[in-house]
């Protein structure tokens, strides 16, 4: 079977191998030379893979008896309609079911418009202004985002509980608005902005795949946003992230296991009633374990997450079967099987990422193979391209380190020895706490919390519910 | 004594002064004397100081006036530790002695070398305790000496900011959550791009001030690992064990020995009840400077309630003894408003020996434990009966070994 990739990143090498794995040969299309797809793929093809004209030229030579789209921005571009058209088949979904990713506002109007679980408060905006008086008129505690899909980029979560600190707080969201604006992030979006009501709490991402009516959920993995250390720092796209043993994470139960599917599934049915065609790809969720719902939708994607992916492929025993149930049209009857291992991911970064990644770009990076192969984890290219068999670092998320063990803490140690044969003339950074005992335990510790929380609403039934009072309005039920 | 504290904002739409100088109120219990606070806009740092409190010495429009998304401050008993220029702020709590060259040499390792390599060989030219934080331009730099004798913790805001303290309470009233205690001998530099964490060489185990735990931090603080709160609880407990008496009424001196004097009750049997009204703000009297500042200290502060203590046989619960002269005074103005009897219960061992390490335990000479038995000290204050918690049942409730117990036993740890 002849298996074509499309995308450049650590997801997309992921893939890749497990593809070879399951005995596919691998054909890439992608950005740079990733080394890690051109180790694992009979060919690559460098090409604009946000152009549906040049992916379906590659298609064209490769002829693929299947092609799996990786990068989110190839769908947001219509590459799988565009492949579609000239008859191959597509794992990815459309380019208007991939608005549930591309455009927070698409997604929660349709959570609203259909009542879903896991929902939060939220107004778009349409310019700075707009935006700027609604913060002056509620200064309350939120997160303001570019609506677009922007990798992590320009995501701020603001808490105003200290009266004290208002005026600070108002005029830092403001200044947060006008960036948002005026780094275009969220491109040609009619409404760049969204605020909407900031939750806190743990986050962890479902990735399932999907055929429109039959949903195969993958392990569930939490990811870390935050840049540096103690969750410290900026946004990023995600800094590492861990699974456990089952296909559950340690800290959540099986109760959220089944709402955060069942949230899933009900967007799989509303996004079939809004576009009229069956959702057919990956679906992610990105939920929060909040006092509010338990489990809260932040976001989601019409793709594998990434680092997510890397904690999945090399555990999933069954890839071929549902990438040809996914050929065939019917995931029916098909469940994911996986090592019934722990994995820890870690991302290892130039210094600039996040915030200023032009100065992070073109140093090149020193993998010590032999060494890595002997601390039992794996390597898998990201940011990074080839050139005269040397590595250099593209500006984003350089290297996925992955490895498995009988528990994250294990695995976390395989891992941070692999880092340690990693080096480079300029400054890398990576985040040592992910997996380890003490970070786990302050998991532990923050699902409970918000577990207490959401029990006692649960009791007095004000899941979902916000009731406010307001002197001189009075009570105001949302 | 003193605190420190500082915010670093990982872009620049915030303006943190605002938010340091909350930090300041917050830790100003370890320090009324002085204050001083810098920004940096990562172009130049502009400072402020004054005597007293921040929120009695500066007007609003005097902070809001230093602009930048990163800022460090202190606060202290004395003038506040610490440098200032244009390019290099440095704040800290403890003993060393920091030399315009010294500063000099800093700032130009810091052009020349790794960060982590300048701020070592800056440290190593120290001598004494500190738990220190450095503002260069961009970059803020937080470290504790190696044996960890004064607090630091770290935490964070959001995606946003980056927070160092001596004491928890100051991450607290900016909505920070704690992430840690930064360890004995680490460095920690925080910069836009990076947080980089670096441990000295380290050949002693850590000596954690235990003065801390009875006397200085607050009790809302989490400091070393360990709830402040918690620990005072038990020794309160310990001590109603320990050293029992027959009597009415707890009441405990404001404000340190309120939550002592409450675990004494419950562990005891014996009600509490609110014995002394405050006239005039807060302030601690051990740490005011003069003998003639401390009594009208006690005096405006501390006015018993008359129906508490009437006719009563009174615990008094106090969280430490230094001279004596604050405690004769309270258990006199108690006699005055018909108590029958005072017993007093001091929450921490004796002091015996000065600090080294920039707490200001007076001289030998001046402390009335070192020829005192509690016998001679109950006749000296005129209480009935006076005891104080040793050395052995301090360690006992915190759990451990690895502090410093030099002010109540001579014995202090060996610092470079």
């Amino acid at each position: 079977m002849k298996f074509m990739i499309v995308g450049s990143g650590a997801r997309e090498h992921a893939i890749a191998e497990n593809a070879v794995k399951c005995g596919y040969d691998v054909y890439s299309a992608t950005e740079i030379r990733n080394p890690g797809l051109l180790k694992v793929s009979k060919e690559i093809f460098l090409t604009d893979i946000l152009n549906g004209d040049a992916v379906c030229n590659v298609a064209k030579k490769v002829n693929p008896d299947i092609i799996f789209i990786g990068s989110e921005e190839s769908l947001f571009a219509g590459v799988s309609d565009a492949l579609r058209k000239e008859g191959h088949s597509v794992i990815g979904a459309s380019k208007a079911a991939a608005d549930i990713e591309k455009s927070k506002g698409f997604m929660r109007r349709l959570m609203e418009k259909n009542s879903m679980y896991g929902r939060l408060r939220f107004k778009t905006f349409s310019n700075i202004e707009e935006a700027s008086r609604y913060i002056d008129e509620y200064a309350g505690s939120v997160a303001i985002k570019p609506t677009r899909q922007a990798g992590g980029k320009g995501v701020k979560v603001i808490a105003d509980l200290q009266t004290y600190l208002k005026d600070e707080k108002s005029a830092a969201k403001k200044r947060h608005v006008s960036d948002i604006v005026d780094q275009n992030l969220s491109q040609d979006l009619e409404d760049p902005i969204l605020i909407e009501e900031r939750v806190e709490g743990i986050e962890y991402t479902l990735q399932c795949f999907t055929d429109g009516k039959n949903i195969v959920p993958l392990k569930i993995v939490e990811d870390h946003p935050h840049a540096f250390v103690e969750d410290i720092g900026p946004e990023t796209g995600g800094m590492g992230s861990i699974s456990g043993v089952e296909n559950n994470l340690p800290f959540l139960n099986e109760k959220d296991f089944k709402i955060s599917y069942g949230i899933v599934e009900d967007v799989v049915k509303a996004i079939k009633k809004e576009t009229g065609e069956p959702y057919f790809g990956v679906l992610s969720g990105q939920f929060m374990l909040t006092d509010k719902w338990g489990p809260t939708v932040i976001e989601f994607y019409s793709r594998l997450g990434d680092p997510e992916t890397v904690n999945i492929m090399p555990q999933l025993k069954n890839f071929d079967e549902i990438v040809e149930g996914m050929y065939n049209g019917s995931l029916s009857g098909i469940k994911a099987d996986f090592e019934q291992r722990a994995t820890v991911v870690k991302i290892v970064a130039p210094k600039g990422y996040p915030n200023q990644r032009d100065i992070a770009k073109g140093h090149l990076l020193n993998i010590d193979m032999d060494a890595v192969r002997k601390t039992g984890a794996k390597v898998y290219f990201g940011s990074v391209y080839e050139e005269g068999n040397k590595y250099y670092t593209g500006g984003s998320r350089a290297l996925e380190v992955f490895a498995e063990a009988d528990d994250i803490v294990e695995a976390n140690k395989m891992v941070e020895r692999a880092i340690d044969c990693i080096s480079s003339d300029w400054k890398l950074f990576h985040r040592k706490d992910i997996g380890t005992k003490a970070l786990l335990e302050k998991r532990f510790d923050q699902a409970n919390l918000a577990k207490d929380i959401f029990h006692y609403r649960e009791e007095r039934g004000l899941i979902g519910k916000t009731i406010d009072w307001i002197p001189g309005i009075g009570r105001i039920e949302t | 004594m003193a605190g420190v504290c500082g915010i670093y904002a990982f872009d620049e739409i915030w303006n943190v002064s605002r938010f340091v100088y909350y930090q300041l109120i917050a830790i100003q219990s370890r320090g009324q004397e002085s204050f001083g606070m810098s920004i940096s806009d990562f172009k130049k740092t502009d400072s402020i100081s004054g005597k007293g409190t921040i929120q009695e010495s500066m007007e609003s429009y005097e902070v809001n006036d230093l602009l930048g998304p990163c800022g460090i401050g202190g606060v202290s008993t004395r003038d506040v530790n610490g440098y200032v220029s244009n390019d290099i702020a440095i704040y800290f709590d403890g003993s060393v002695k920091i030399t315009e060259e010294a500063v000099q040499k800093l700032r130009m390792d810091l052009a020349n070398m790794s960060e982590k390599d300048a701020v070592r060989s800056f440290l190593d030219g120290l001598s004494g305790a500190y738990s220190m934080l450095i503002l260069t331009k961009d970059k803020m730099i937080a470290t504790r000496d190696k044996l960890g004798i004064k607090p630091l913790v770290i935490g964070g805001v959001g995606f946003d900011l980056a927070v160092v303290a001596s004491e928890t309470s100051a991450l607290d009233v900016i909505g920070a959550e704690l992430s840690r205690d930064i360890e004995p001998g680490e460095i920690v530099i925080i910069d836009r791009h990076y947080i980089e964490e670096a441990k000295r060489e380290m050949e002693v185990a850590p000596a954690h001030c235990i003065f801390e735990y009875v006397y200085m931090a607050r009790i809302d603080s989490k400091i070393n690992g360990i709830h402040i709160h918690d620990i005072r609880s038990k020794i309160g407990k310990m001590l109603a064990h320990n050293k029992p008496v027959e009597a009415d009424v707890v009441i405990g001196v404001p404000e340190t020995a309120i939550p002592f004097a409450m675990a004494y009750s419950n562990e005891s049997g014996i009600p509490i009840e609110i014995g002394f009204m405050r006239t005039g703000k807060a302030t601690r009297t051990a740490i005011r400077p003069t003998q003639m500042e401390r009594m009208i200290g006690v005096q405006l502060k501390l006015n018993p309630v008359r129906g508490a203590v009437r006719g009563k046989r009174v615990v008094l619960v106090d969280d430490s003894v230094v001279r004596g002269t604050t405690m004769r005074n309270i258990v006199n103005l108690l006699r005055k408003r018909g108590a029958k009897e005072v017993h007093v219960r001091i929450c921490s061992p004796k002091l015996v020996s000065p600090c080294p390490f920039g707490t200001e335990v007076p001289t030998k000479d001046e402390l009335i434990a070192v020829e005192n038995s509690e016998e001679e000290i109950a006749s000296i204050i005129d209480a009935d009966t006076f005891a104080y918690i040793n050395v052995e049942e301090l360690k006992e409730a915190l759990g451990g070994d690895d502090f410093c117990t030099g002010c109540m036993t001579g014995n202090y740890p060996e610092v470079d």
